[in-house]
């Protein structure tokens, strides 16, 4: 039983949220013949997602403890209520969580991309997801532009180089600390037909699979790591 | 600034090389003459480039290799929008790489 | 008068991402080899000289005089020791010269381990490392990579003998499901013909990468070493299994600044080495059984196979169609998954490629065996084909 007072002030601790329109899931057949799903994941997914995002939180290699530890508190402050307009996409393959990206509307027409980390290597996952959240604000929440930083040297590469971002350094990104490039709604148009695929709808059967949302047993960045070993 | 691109004429035989060699291919000559190498050339191939190495921030790169009517065949950077082999073109001589200090100039193919 | 010379040891660690240091990788490999051959380590090893090839690890690996730090390492002091620079031919360098250490008469055993760690730096660190093979004025400042320079030639193919981009994958393709039976293979998967050629995906899950390459058409950036041990064949009784006889070896260069080749979709270095090779084992291409071809873009393979005789100029591509090169085929190429997809970490390469061909002839090749393999020839690819090695292995007949 919570006293009236706390109730008012929890209230008070949480952000506005914005109606989003929600997105549409999709699927894309990778070079091996497995079906890439991604979908929009609620906030009550959090914790169980949490699960699959944390070993990766101790491996210095290729970024992956920064990037897993951001997007660890990213959607615990999501899922907590204190975060704005926040959103989470997930790649499954066989209901086995392969990916994640996430991100926020910042203004009805600005977003603010927050990350991108990929948990199965191999299949160029991380930019197919990173090209899926674009479209989210662009083509579906109607936005005008995303702003976007890299904290690693193949990020820089696939996004500022790939999408030719706009270098926009006088507006702070809250990942902080470094220049903020920006996809408007004209870079996007120009570059989406080769980066962004995906075929809809997703199948009832496929949805119910990548609901699943299973937590991967093992991880290539971690040798010798079993889940629950 | 304008920069030109030579050739290496073998001056015992006439024979033509680019880039540098120190030892005629023909004769075996080691006496070279500089003759400029430009103007028209045909494109013999061509690629677009999405992964470039460090240093080059742009999304793609166009290269190519014409054939210039002395029988000399160079490689270089292509300013063409929609290039085929086959095409004629013109050599042209601009920065490559920007450096530190220097830039590097070289070849680069355009349309006439 | 020339020794006779025959490999009696092998060793390959799985190629992919090392977890350990450059000079670790090079002896997990050569310990592997030095077991296999059952050498005992420590005092009384009776190896001669070691030979390391790699490209770059000077540049990458920031370390010299490596050769020297390993027999250290492994304690076959006082061993004599090189490294051996050759690009991504680095490998069958240094077997020709560990062959030709034997051959002269000036040792007995030689232990040949290739390396390359190429991981630790970033995608676009190691395209310009590999690029440093370019030639320095005409090339290397435009930008130029040997990926650029694989596709300027893969067009000029395909427009001079028909190859389409669904051959290439193929080619691709079958070397993945090789590479599914060899668990030394950085690769473990299996890309499937359709989706990579005609899936409405296809620019996204396999996009250009220097046109009309794609992603899938070109080998991955790998870590990984291996080693072989190599033996007069007047000593090979002291060794653990029957010697592999190196029975040719053939070399050639070609042109620097590629644009300069005579003919631009000739591999004239290749056909030379394979000539000489053949000559020197006094054999022909149709007495060839298996053959791993330097598959570092899938187009090589392709003009490889015509190149040292298998097919017929601009038929390599139809022998492909054909199944002519799977194994259970005329002739398989690169049963052990090919650059494509058993990896390709430069230094390595060569000595991986004459491993298999060992394996292929001891039959040993398990779930990938081409049955009866009694002569294999490898050809390793340095430059973009303007130092090129090959090598024929066979079978001493009982």
């Amino acid at each position: 039983m919570k006293l009236a007072i706390i109730e008012k002030m929890e209230a008070q601790l949480r952000p506005v949220e914005t109606l989003m329109v929600d997105y549409p899931a999709k699927y894309i057949t990778q070079a091996n013949g497995d079906k890439l799903v991604i979908r929009q994941v609620n906030r009550e997914d959090v914790p169980h997602i949490l699960q699959a995002v944390q070993p990766l939180m101790t491996v210095a290699k290729d970024f992956y403890d920064i990037v897993a530890s951001r997007i660890n508190s990213e959607l615990l402050g999501w899922y907590r209520y204190r975060v704005k307009d926040e959103y989470c996409l997930l790649g499954t393959i066989d209901g086995v969580i392969v990916g994640v990206v996430n991100g926020r509307m910042i203004t009805e027409k600005a977003g603010m991309s927050y990350h991108t980390m990929t948990l199965r290597q191999g299949l160029r996952i991380g930019a197919q997801l990173f090209a899926a959240k674009m479209e989210y604000h662009l083509d579906y929440l109607g936005q005008d532009e995303v702003w976007i930083v890299a904290e690693s040297p193949n990020g820089f590469k696939r996004w500022m180089i790939e999408y030719e971002l706009e270098s926009r350094p006088e507006q702070w990104h809250e990942l902080g600390g470094v220049p903020t490039y920006v996809l408007t709604k004209a870079l996007w148009e120009k570059h989406k037909a080769k980066k962004c695929g995906g075929r809809r709808p997703v199948s009832d059967e496929m949805l119910i699979i990548a609901k699943q949302m299973i937590l991967p047993e093992t991880y290539s960045q971690i040798p010798g790591y079993v889940r629950n070993a | 600034m304008s920069e030109s691109m030579v050739a290496y004429q073998c001056t015992s035989c006439g024979e033509l090389h680019h880039p540098k060699h120190f030892v005629c291919r023909k004769c075996g000559g080691r006496q070279f003459e500089e003759i400029p190498l430009e103007g028209a050339c045909t494109l013999v191939t061509w690629t677009r480039v999405y992964n470039l190495p460090e240093g080059y921030m742009k999304p793609f790169l166009c290269f190519g290799i014409v054939s210039f009517p002395n029988g000399l065949n160079v490689s270089g950077q292509l300013e063409v929008d929609e290039p085929e082999i086959g095409a004629k073109l013109q050599a042209t001589v601009g920065v490559i790489k920007e450096g530190v200090g220097q830039d590097y100039v070289g070849f680069i193919f355009k349309e006439i | 008068m020339r020794r006779e010379v025959g490999i009696v040891g092998v060793g390959h660690p799985r190629f992919g991402k090392s977890s350990v240091s450059f000079p670790d990788m090079c002896c997990y490999a050569a310990m592997e080899a030095l077991d296999d051959a059952g050498i005992k380590t420590g005092e009384g090893h009776g190896v001669d000289q070691v030979f390391l090839a790699t490209m770059g690890a000077q540049m990458l690996n920031r370390q010299s005089g490596i050769a020297s730090g390993l027999v250290d390492t492994l304690n076959l002091r006082p061993a004599m020791a090189e490294s051996v620079e050759n690009g991504p031919a680095s490998g069958a360098s240094a077997v020709k010269l560990g062959y030709m250490a034997i051959a002269s008469g000036m040792c007995d055993v030689v232990l040949v381990v290739g390396g390359e760690m190429m991981r630790v730096v970033s995608g676009w660190e190691g395209t310009d490392f590999v690029a440093t093979m370019l030639h320095p004025d005409a090339e290397y400042p435009y930008g130029l990579t040997l990926p650029a320079f694989a596709g300027m030639f893969t067009r000029l193919v395909m427009n001079q003998y028909g190859v389409l981009e669904s051959d290439l994958a193929r080619v691709a393709v079958k070397n993945h499901e090789n590479a599914m039976h060899n668990p030394a293979a950085h690769i473990q998967l299996v890309p499937k013909l359709e989706v990579i050629t005609e899936d409405e995906d296809k620019d996204i899950i396999n996009p250009y990468v220097a046109e009309p390459l794609r992603l899938y058409d070109m080998c991955p950036v790998s870590d990984g070493a291996a080693a072989i041990v190599l033996c007069a064949m007047e000593v090979a009784d002291r060794f653990a299994k029957k010697p592999i006889r190196i029975a040719g070896i053939g070399q050639a260069t070609d042109t620097h600044a590629i644009a300069e080749r005579e003919v631009p979709t000739d591999l004239l270095a290749v056909r030379i080495a394979a000539q000489k090779a053949y000559k020197m084992a006094n054999l022909t291409p149709q007495d060839i059984d298996v053959a791993e071809l330097h598959d570092a873009f899938a187009i090589l393979e392709i003009v490889e196979s015509e190149e040292v005789g298998f097919f017929p100029r601009g038929e390599g591509h139809l022998a492909a169609r054909r199944g002519d090169t799977k194994i259970g085929g005329k002739i398989p190429i690169n049963t052990s998954g090919g650059l494509k997809a058993k990896g390709h970490p430069l230094g390595a390469t060569g000595v991986s490629q004459i491993i298999e061909i060992v394996r292929q002839l001891r039959g040993e090749a398990d779930g990938r065996q081409v049955e009866g393999a009694k002569a294999g020839l490898t050809v390793n690819f340095g430059g973009f084909g303007n130092n090129v090695v090959a090598v024929i292995l066979t079978k001493e007949v009982e």
